[in-house]
């Protein structure tokens, strides 16, 4: 690791960076554009969002504000935690402990850094942790276990079951860092009596868990309030996916991106809705007017990605599909599984969803557990691709409700899970007629194959397959 | 040393596989450690662990699985695909790991491809990663629907006697083997590491009954036998799923012997006894899912430690050899945490990254293995 690197805490350096960034845009436009050359690789990134208007700049807050929350948490009295994108962070609010997502941080880290996290990455393996091992964790784990990040009070995951490189990161890195450890478990059936039994005794032990480690009781009032902001949050998500379904699609190509990290970063929080409201009014607002949420207003092309998204630097994936005319509908990690969403109601099983019911605590940690088993990748990868519920199904019926012209994963070659199986789900989707295409590169590492390289390819496959001209 | 127990280990049709057949009895084949032999023992059914030992090519392996996945799945698919294990009537799935649990999956497909690939009987067994009384009450179910399935697809009735029946039988071969243990680590032991692996390998792939009267006779011999190993640098093995006897000769070459394991096909196989007094199921549940030294029981590291620490010490090894599959993220993190924890204790270590397979590897494995033995001698020289 280049010494320099070592000067100052990582993330601290992060938030300074989203703080200046959100603030960009406060002067004239002429001192925002003299102000863009200062940070050259950062600034299509910051250009990108902020010319979306309210929604981007809310987002560029919403990360510094994030950041602010976990760094400064120890010394306002509260706790911090390192979890996973795929664990709700509500029950944590509702316990004033201050979530540190590992692959969102890492996404922070590659829209903002020309080296994105790559010295980070090669830290964890002179640590001892595998080279193999997923990417989206070990950017940013690498920085923590160099002791560059805030000091960390605990260690959370719910990936046991669904994602063993996840889970292992997070288990590697309590043993490596001396911290106190606790995994929500994922049986393999969705849908069954036992699996509902068991993640409600999981979450009661989370629970018991997060009360020992900060000292406080649960307060039934605070889970309230936290829950009925996450049932908010779900009802505009499902207002935007029905956006999304009207042709052409009102929602700019980056809005699935600010949806799910919003989520991962602040659901049941006031900072997330704010985001979600904002993205809702300016969508509706197109859609009134017949308007293609696309900066060239004509959609040429609709595509559904499976998996996760391309996270290079200056947001190239996004970019390249805005200039393309492709218009984006949607992955794995922007969906909610609440019994309000339109994909639920349109192809679900009412079991395979969750509802909200805010009774009494019972009924919240039910409503809490079934909320976390339903997150992205712990819903639909827990279990054989093609069973009842997954990663087969849900695909197909996303890509078909969305109208999807051809569907494309990305991950990372760390995803083991996905990786096992991804052959025959593509065999399973071009069967059912529905072009589609595996890209090989690494969502948060442009060592492996570079972005360049990743969209010769995709405009290959769409030239191949004549999806585009 | 018997020469069955090294047939058994090298041969996946053995001849008491072959025999057992021939009697017109079923087999069914399981891919993890934390399914209980038992069940099928107490139905009839002799419990045979899959293996990949003996692919020479990964051809159909690649076909279905992505690039990215442990060497070991591929294999055993490869076998399948090849139709090395059309004696299986049945076959278990868990979720050991994820390259593992897809397994599931890639085996159906290619069974869709290639006729007659398939077992009748084909099951995915959930296993819990944490041992909780919720976890446990969990995985009594699973094994329950497991004894409901068996039942109902090879019409036999499981009872209660059967299964306690079994578990003595399989705790009578876990109380010898850990007797073999005891035997491998003396200061100079009558038997190779490349042996005792296939003695305790010989115990996946045979029926129980004949496996432990092979084993009392194999420890009557030790104890008889003259011959004694000494002057040799003791090592212990660590890590991945190690089926083939061949890697533990390439190790101990002419200058070391392996006088302990930490190797799911190895000594974790027979760690640890079954409850015989208690519900026959809970005790099953329990043992196997107490059983926590594979690291997919997140959370366990310094347990796992410990143990290793223990077993370290009393067979008095030299250094610790901590080798994972490529892409086997579970054990090669967990032999970095190794690495460091063993080394601060004074222990040398050589952690090895590897493929799965026919030791396509042999020169740049072996010459690690020499180099650490020199730097063992060179510690013993300054010490």
């Amino acid at each position: 690791m280049r010494p320099e690197l070592k000067e100052y805490k990582f993330d601290t350096m992060l938030w300074s960076t989203f703080v200046a960034a959100s603030k960009l845009k406060n002067g004239s436009e002429k001192e925002y554009r003299s102000m863009l050359p200062y940070i050259p690789y950062f600034n299509n990134t910051v250009d990108a969002l902020l010319k979306l208007g309210e929604p981007g700049r809310l987002f560029i807050e919403c990360i510094a504000k994030y950041f602010e929350n976990y760094i400064t948490a120890r010394e306002r009295g509260f706790h911090n935690a390192v979890t996973t994108f795929c664990f709700s962070p509500a029950i944590l609010y509702a316990m004033d402990v201050f979530p540190i997502c590992l692959e969102v941080i890492s996404v922070a880290q590659t829209f903002a850094y020309k080296r994105g996290t790559a010295e980070f990455l090669d830290y964890c393996n002179e640590a001892g942790y595998t080279e193999t091992s997923c990417s989206s964790q070990r950017g940013t784990l690498g920085a923590f276990l160099a002791g560059l990040g805030a000091d960390i009070d605990m260690i959370l995951t719910n990936t046991p079951g669904v994602c063993d490189t996840n889970a292992n990161a997070f288990a590697f890195a309590a043993a490596y860092l001396n911290k106190p450890f606790f995994s929500l478990d994922i049986p393999p059936v969705l849908v069954d009596p036992r699996t509902d039994e068991f993640q409600d005794s999981d979450f009661r032990a989370l629970i018991s868990f997060l009360e020992k480690q900060t000292g406080r009781k649960l307060d039934q009032d605070r889970l309230r309030i936290v829950l009925d902001e996450v049932a908010k949050q779900e009802e505009i998500v499902a207002e935007l996916e029905d956006l999304a379904r009207i042709v052409p699609n009102p929602l700019p190509v980056a809005y699935n991106l600010m949806v799910y990290a919003s989520r991962f970063l602040f659901s049941g929080m006031k900072e997330c809705t704010a985001v979600l409201e904002s993205m809702r009014r300016i969508g509706t607002d197109n859609a009134d007017n017949g308007l293609s949420g696309l900066s060239g207003g004509v959609e040429k092309l609709r595509t559904f990605f499976c998996y996760i998204d391309h996270y290079t630097n200056s947001l190239k994936l996004w970019d390249f599909l805005d200039r393309n005319g492709i218009c984006y509908q949607g992955n794995i990690l922007s969906r909610s599984w609440a019994d309000t969403a339109p994909h639920v109601k349109e192809y679900h099983t009412e079991a395979a969803s969750y509802s909200f019911d805010d009774t009494d605590l019972d009924s919240m940690i039910r409503t809490m557990a079934g909320h976390n088993a339903r997150m992205p990748m712990i819903k639909s990868i827990r279990g054989p691709y093609d069973a009842p519920d997954m990663w087969l199904q849900d695909t197909l019926s996303l890509a078909k409700m969305y109208n999807a012209d051809c569907i494309i994963y990305n991950g990372t070659p760390g995803c083991r899970n996905t990786w096992g199986m991804v052959k025959l789900l593509a065999r399973d989707t071009e069967k059912a007629g529905i072009p589609t295409f595996i890209m090989y590169g690494d969502a948060f590492d442009d060592r492996v194959e570079s972005w360049e390289a990743s969209q010769d390819r995709l405009e290959e496959f769409f030239r191949v397959r004549r999806l585009m001209p | 040393m018997n020469k069955a127990f090294m047939e058994a280990a090298l041969t996946l049709n053995n001849s008491y596989v072959r025999e057992w057949k021939g009697a017109g009895n079923k087999i069914v084949g399981y891919t993890c450690s934390y399914v209980p032999d038992e069940l099928f023992s107490a139905a009839g059914i002799l419990p045979y662990r899959i293996r990949g030992f003996g692919a020479t090519e990964a051809t159909i392996g690649d076909t279905y699985f992505g690039p990215f996945i442990c060497s070991l799945p591929k294999a055993m698919l490869q076998l399948a695909g090849e139709g090395k294990f059309d004696f299986l009537d049945g076959a278990i799935i868990t979720p050991g790991c994820d390259s593992m649990r897809r397994l599931d999956e890639c085996w159906r497909k290619a069974g869709e491809d290639i006729a007659g690939i398939m077992p009748k009987f084909f099951f995915h067994f959930g296993v819990p990663h944490k041992y909780t009384d919720y976890s446990v009450k969990w995985f009594i179910d699973e094994i329950l629907r497991l004894k409901s399935a068996i039942e109902e697809h090879f019409g036999t009735t499981i009872t209660e006697e059967k299964i306690r029946e079994s578990i003595r039988l399989f705790n009578k071969s876990r109380d010898l083997l850990e007797e073999f243990d005891r035997l491998r680590i003396t200061d100079a032991p009558a038997i190779t590491g490349t042996e005792a692996m296939a003695v305790i390998l010989a115990g996946t792939t045979m029926p129980r009954a004949p496996y432990v009267e092979l084993l009392e006779k194999l420890l009557n011999g030790i104890k008889k036998s003259g011959t004694r190993i000494s002057g040799m640098t003791r090592l212990m093995l660590v890590g991945s799923a190690s089926d083939d006897v061949n890697l533990v000769k390439l190790i101990e070459g002419n200058r070391a012997i392996v006088v302990g394991d930490n190797l799911c096909f190895g000594s974790r196989f027979h760690v640890d006894r079954v409850d015989e007094d208690g519900e026959p199921i809970e005790s099953l549940a329990r043992r196997y899912l107490a059983k926590n030294e594979c690291p997919r029981m997140y959370g366990e590291y310094a347990g796992r430690l410990k143990m290793l620490m223990d077993k370290a010490d009393k067979a008095k090894v030299d250094g610790v050899i901590l080798q994972n599959i490529r892409f086997c993220d579970l054990h090669g993190s967990e032999n970095g945490l190794f690495e460091r924890d063993l080394e601060r204790a004074g222990i040398p270590c050589l952690k090895i990254e590897r493929e799965y397979g026919p030791l396509v590897e042999t020169g740049r494995l072996k010459m690690r293995v020499d180099a650490f033995l020199e730097r063992i001698g060179q510690r013993r020289q300054t010490a």
